[in-house]
């Protein structure tokens, strides 16, 4: 904090901040609306091949196979990790062959791709101990 | 010397707030739902004020600013804005200033002192000090940083804060970007039963927008919780790479 208060008697620290701020605005934290259509709902079931499960968001992904016999490789995007280990998620949650339906939105673009609302074992079991709305989306 | 001063600092950061003023200490996690705005604090916004409502998960998408009056370059800039030019290794860390990061989807802590208030955010791990010693702002050409420089006072039962340095960043992140002169007035004050942290955040930027803006932002208090690392993992930029090569 010392050295954050003295920042301005510290040449180099000084230009070395500059040049950091010289670069073009940059902000990463993509938004919802402009991603995933909110008035579209998707429901997708497969067998897992990956779980990403760090921020900012965490990443399902999935082997879908259609009533031809053909499988696509489908991506589901959680809320942030932070925010899902809130609502009984963790690390192990989803495992890589394990056969889940994850509802949600679809990506406006048409790709295979798609933000959580909701996923289940194939049991039924809710995964997580409450879904995700549209209003608490991170 | 040296020894009285580090003891000086240790009195004002080790102090607790001063009886009179409202501790808003603790951890608060965002108020999602209808949310109603308390009149007395928008009242104080300066006259014509747009008052935008993308607070936490309602963002707006493409081209849609909420009442903002962009200026010509600005509304350039926004459209020819392409989302997935964030979305690489180098971008999809950074985080977006305070402007856009006061009112993210995440919870936040306070630590409150009488000379200095630290806000850690848990949206990309930032943390914000709130100067509230008298100070003012550094010259304009000091360093500008994603958090800004604040200077803080109490006006009765409001905490009224002052950031200015802010580098450049989003304001409502779908392509509407402010510069590093953007100045923005929070002031924050707890609801009567102290269970809610209720503030408006205004800004002006007249290189970017033609109106001043401001939000209204409440937080409900959750005694016992505590942010969480955000650690962010720039490989999740790989996800969208591998997204757009699929048919």
């Amino acid at each position: 904090m010392w050295e954050k208060v003295n920042l301005m008697r510290n040449p180099w620290l000084l230009a070395g901040l500059a040049l950091a701020c010289a670069a073009p605005a940059a902000h990463a934290h993509h938004s919802f609306a402009v991603y995933f259509d909110a008035s579209k709902e998707v429901t997708i079931k497969g067998k897992v091949t990956a779980f990403r499960f760090t921020n900012p968001h965490g990443t399902i992904v999935l082997d879908v196979t259609d009533g031809q016999g053909r499988v696509r490789e489908w991506r589901a995007e959680t809320n942030a990790p932070v925010v899902l280990q809130r609502r009984g998620w963790t690390r192990s949650s989803v495992k890589p062959g394990e056969e889940i339906a994850i509802t949600g939105w679809p990506s406006r673009d048409g790709k295979p791709y798609m933000r959580l609302s909701r996923a289940v074992h194939a049991d039924g079991r809710l995964i997580g101990n409450a879904p995700f709305g549209r209003q608490d989306q991170s | 010397m040296r020894s009285a001063l580090a003891a000086a600092a240790a009195l004002v950061l080790c102090a607790s707030p001063a009886a009179a003023e409202p501790d808003l200490s603790g951890f608060w996690a965002p108020s999602f739902g209808d949310i109603e705005p308390d009149p007395a604090m928008m009242a104080k916004l300066p006259p014509n004020t747009v008052v935008i409502e993308d607070t936490f998960a309602p963002e707006y998408p493409r081209m849609v600013f909420g009442g903002l009056r962009l200026t010509p370059e600005a509304l350039a800039h926004a459209e020819a804005w392409q989302p997935e030019d964030e979305m690489t290794l180098q971008k999809v860390c950074s985080p977006p200033s305070i402007v856009y990061s006061v009112q993210g989807p995440f919870p936040f802590e306070i630590d409150q002192t009488a000379g200095l208030i630290a806000f850690r955010y848990e949206y990309y791990d930032q943390i914000r000090l709130i100067f509230m010693d008298g100070r003012g702002h550094p010259p304009a050409d000091a360093p500008h940083t994603k958090m800004g420089h604040s200077i803080g006072r109490w006006e009765g039962d409001e905490l009224v804060v002052d950031t200015t340095h802010i580098a450049s960043s989003t304001i409502t992140n779908n392509g509407l970007d402010h510069s590093d002169a953007i100045h923005m007035v929070e002031r924050y004050k707890l609801s009567p039963d102290g269970t809610k942290l209720l503030a408006t955040q205004w800004f002006e930027d007249p290189a970017v927008i033609e109106t001043t803006g401001a939000r209204f932002i409440e937080w409900v208090r959750r005694p016992g919780e505590y942010i969480l690392p955000y650690d962010c993992d720039p490989t999740f930029a790989l996800e969208y790479q591998e997204r757009d090569t699929a048919d």
